[in-house]
């Protein structure tokens, strides 16, 4: 893994405060690095602690807990334990999707054509106004040159892509490179199919693609 | 009190044969855990209690997807409790949202994934190496558990610069993976 997520998104995410977009990039991110996963680990160790430190409860509290105890076992009854999920496993078509953009991933989901000769998967998350697509590239295609106005995360989930910060493979984590403009290149091999989770609607800055620069801004394109 | 190895045997007889007297033993030692530590984080009686009674109730119907070699059973109830209090959150204020993704990083369902080294780890042990960060670096750590905000939010509340909140959290983590990896190797 060449470019992991910064550290402070593995906290945002392990202590569940990231809005759902970032936090979508932050889980593919740990689903496919071993070592975010660990840090995400090390973290929930940390929480868990946290818990255990709190007090043993006072006689009061005991009290409260018993009657509550009592309720809570009388809704057990009608509440089953449920079967062990079974193992995911990722639909035709789909095999670079890991399981947490399954739930995300319209069961009739396909690529559109967009302007600037790729292809995108718009995402709704419900609560979050970042605007979250999957990306797909032929390789040796790019995609338009343009800057950022606001933050934004990318995750590779199959191929890779070069730009000038570097070469990005499967897993890997960009975070938007703010006002510079950059102009990422699909690797040969597989086409590059990324997680691009958009705080605000990117500027084209192409001597052809910053006209259409009212549609990307009205979320049309 | 109940060590990790107890508090896991407990969940996993929920599992193996819907035992209702391990979910009392769980319910009495974490339920007002939870709701404490719901509470530190500025979250009122009433709900810290009602979220932590429906997280324990989530614990039972999960209990088969509890694998002890990923999580201990303090870490996995923290997750549950922590998407609990989310998913009661945006019932209140936006529309709902699937909170099963950040569950879903305490049991990968990768086949080849690494095992965690940690569940079995002592929360003594951590609670030490908490002791060992600095005040200025715990306080970022702790604000992010207990009050589940972002580094950005932190940062703005603390009147700090984004920079100096993010080399805190790099800090804190590097010293807290320094430690536990040099133990298990």
């Amino acid at each position: 893994m060449n470019h992991p997520a910064p550290e402070e998104l593995l906290l945002d995410y392990a202590a569940g405060a990231s809005a759902p977009g970032p936090g979508l990039a932050v889980a593919l991110h740990v689903a496919l690095d071993p070592a975010a996963r660990r840090t995400v680990e090390q973290l929930g160790a940390v929480a868990g602690a946290l818990i255990e430190a709190e007090a043993e409860a006072t006689a009061d509290e005991a009290a409260l807990t018993d009657a509550a105890l009592q309720r809570m076992l009388s809704r057990l009854d009608g509440l089953a334990v449920e079967p062990k999920p079974a193992p995911y496993t990722p639909r035709p078509g789909f095999q670079w999707a890991p399981a947490p953009l399954a739930r995300h991933l319209d069961p009739q989901a396909q690529w559109h054509r967009a302007v600037g000769g790729f292809e995108e998967i718009r995402l709704r998350l419900p609560g979050d106004s970042h605007r979250v697509s999957l990306l797909r590239l032929e390789p040796g295609r790019g995609l338009p040159r343009h800057r950022h106005v606001g933050n934004e995360y990318t995750v590779v989930l199959q191929g890779g892509y070069t730009d000038a910060t570097g070469n990005y493979g499967v897993g890997d984590f960009a975070v938007g490179p703010g006002a510079e403009q950059h102009e990422p290149i699909a690797d040969p091999g597989d086409p590059c199919i990324a997680l691009i989770v958009l705080e605000k609607p990117i500027v084209l800055t192409g001597p052809f693609g910053r006209w259409f620069n009212p549609l990307v801004r009205s979320g049309l394109i | 009190m109940l060590s990790p190895d107890e508090a896991a045997q407990l969940i996993e007889a929920i599992a193996a044969r819907q035992d209702r007297a391990a979910f009392a033993s769980l319910f009495r030692h974490y339920a007002p855990r939870v709701k404490a530590f719901l509470m530190r984080g500025g979250t009122d009686a009433e709900t810290a209690q009602e979220v932590a009674q429906e997280a324990l109730i989530i614990v039972w119907r999960k209990a088969a997807s509890f694998d002890r070699s990923r999580a201990s059973a303090a870490t996995w109830i923290y997750t549950i409790a922590r998407n609990k209090r989310i998913d009661l959150a945006r019932r209140a204020a936006r529309p709902a949202i699937e909170t099963e993704d950040w569950l879903a990083v305490f049991a990968p369902e990768e086949a080849d994934a690494d095992k965690s080294v940690l569940a079995g780890q002592t929360y003594t042990r951590v609670k030490e190496l908490l002791g060992g960060l600095s005040a200025d670096q715990l306080v970022v750590i702790k604000k992010a558990f207990f009050e589940d905000k972002t580094h950005t939010v932190i940062a703005e509340e603390l009147k700090l610069p984004l920079g100096t909140v993010k080399s805190r959290i790099r800090l804190a983590l590097g010293r807290l993976r320094e430690a536990l990896e040099k133990e298990q190797s």
